[in-house]
């Protein structure tokens, strides 16, 4: 049973804390669990960025903001302004929800557009565009990683998780399958346990947006060990 | 009530992720028919609003930090902008309650300071501070933040929240006649609408407005 070696790396787990109620305790209590479980970053609303900034100094855990959150039914100038804004502040990652009814409706040269500007206004960093492919058909999924991948953004992402249902295994396969090797991907929304974030791995997900890292961590070593066991037997 | 008395106490619109401008124009389409108060979109359909509403005499609000008030008051502030070259006659902004929630009541009140002055009265702040997650304390130190900060104008709930009539009498229990209540959430039929009135509401918020009206005497 070599399977439980194709691992999450917690390297690979965007710690996430967008709900509305979140106190600014709860923001350093992510930072702090970010640092601890080694994850590769958190992932808040801007207002927390310089929160989080001071929190992680020197940690070397990235700070990704999410832009133009929740609907995406913003203006390209106006995400591009939230995405520049929040870099000032200390976001290393820029994940925008794309302008989902400009897509749907057929207006794809705007969505492009906005992917650029998004590129520019990140000036270098990650970017990772949140498709929300529950409301979307196979056709817009397929196009809009074509657009990804034109405008050389770095991640598509599944789901910005507030709509109804989040990643799904297969969204997740056939956006790798479109992305190959041009775009990674992140699987984000309704991740919850190890098992389905093996299975987001497993499928081509380079990243995973979870409120649920501490457990999967948990449960990931838990299963390291066991493995381990069986082997010195 | 018949549907132009109730039409007149409604705020409608349609605001999500998933709408496109097919949908804008068709909801409008039949929203135009009555005489609602105000008409809301998101910043991404703003301008085709403002066309739209020309023919009308409904008010073009403009949904800022919408739905989760996550966005920093530059971001806020960089919206309201907006909506002001657009010519919208109001926002609905979403507070920052991750601040209410953690009790710093300083940076909501200076975040509102910043607002109702880059408005400058050329466009009515209506503030979301999203009842159905805060404490009774927090909704009223929030209502008192607001009076503070010039706003005068509060909008129960947003993005899944149920309005409940009992918020809408304590806000008009502690504050008498200083907010304009505008009841939001989940508002789907006439008897919610009655007894949110009733309950001292100054206006209605449904996207559904149209089906409400249709369960109403002509």
């Amino acid at each position: 049973m070599t399977d439980s070696r194709r691992v999450v790396h917690l390297k690979q787990i965007d710690h996430t804390e967008l709900r509305t109620l979140a106190t600014y305790d709860d923001i350093r209590r992510l930072c702090f669990e970010a640092v601890h479980c080694g994850f590769g970053a958190v992932a808040l609303h801007p207002i927390h960025c310089e929160r989080a900034a001071e929190h992680l100094r020197g940690s070397g855990v990235g700070i990704v903001a999410v832009v133009g959150f929740s609907t995406g039914a913003f203006s390209i100038e106006g995400k591009a302004f939230e995405a520049r804004d929040a870099i000032e502040r200390g976001a290393t990652e820029i994940d925008f929800v794309i302008n989902v009814g400009a897509l749907r409706g057929g207006r794809h040269q705007l969505v492009l557009e906005e992917m650029r500007a998004l590129r520019e206004a990140a000036q270098g960093h990650t970017v990772k565009a949140i498709l929300e492919t529950n409301v979307l058909t196979d056709e817009e999924k397929r196009l809009a990683c074509e657009l990804a991948i034109d405008t050389g953004l770095d991640y598509v992402e599944t789901s910005a998780g507030f709509a109804s249902g989040g990643a799904t295994v297969e969204d997740v396969r056939l956006m790798k399958e479109i992305a190959g090797d041009a775009v990674k991907v992140k699987a984000s929304g309704g991740i919850r346990d190890a098992q389905t974030a093996l299975a987001m791995i497993e499928v081509g997900a380079s990243r995973l947006g979870t409120t649920a890292g501490v457990q999967i961590a948990q449960t990931l070593a838990s299963m390291s060990n066991d493995l381990d066991r069986e082997e010195t037997k | 009530m018949n549907r132009i008395e109730l039409a007149e106490r409604i705020k409608t619109g349609i605001l999500g992720i998933d709408v496109t401008e097919q949908d804008v124009r068709s909801h409008f389409a039949t929203a135009k028919t009555y005489p609602f108060i105000a008409y809301a979109v998101d910043l991404s359909y703003l301008r085709l609003a403002k066309e739209l509403l020309r023919e009308t005499d409904m008010l073009l609000t403009a949904a800022v930090s919408y739905p989760f008030g996550g966005m920093t008051l530059a971001t806020k502030l960089d919206q309201i902008r907006f909506a002001l070259s657009v010519e919208a006659e109001e926002i609905n902004a979403t507070l920052n309650l991750n601040a209410i929630k953690s009790g710093d009541y300083d940076t909501v009140s200076s975040e509102l300071r910043a607002m109702v002055e880059v408005a400058n009265g050329a466009i009515d702040v209506i503030v979301i501070p999203q009842f159905e997650i805060l404490t009774t304390f927090e909704k009223l130190k929030t209502c008192e933040t607001l009076l503070e900060a010039g706003v005068c104008a509060v909008k129960t709930d947003g993005h899944g929240g149920l309005c409940q009539p009992e918020d809408v009498r304590l806000v008009r229990r502690v504050f008498g006649d200083a907010f304009s209540i505008e009841a939001s959430g989940g508002i789907r039929t006439i008897a919610q609408v009655q007894e949110l009135l009733d309950a001292g509401a100054s206006f209605i918020h449904t996207s559904t407005a149209l089906d409400l009206l249709r369960g109403a005497d002509a």
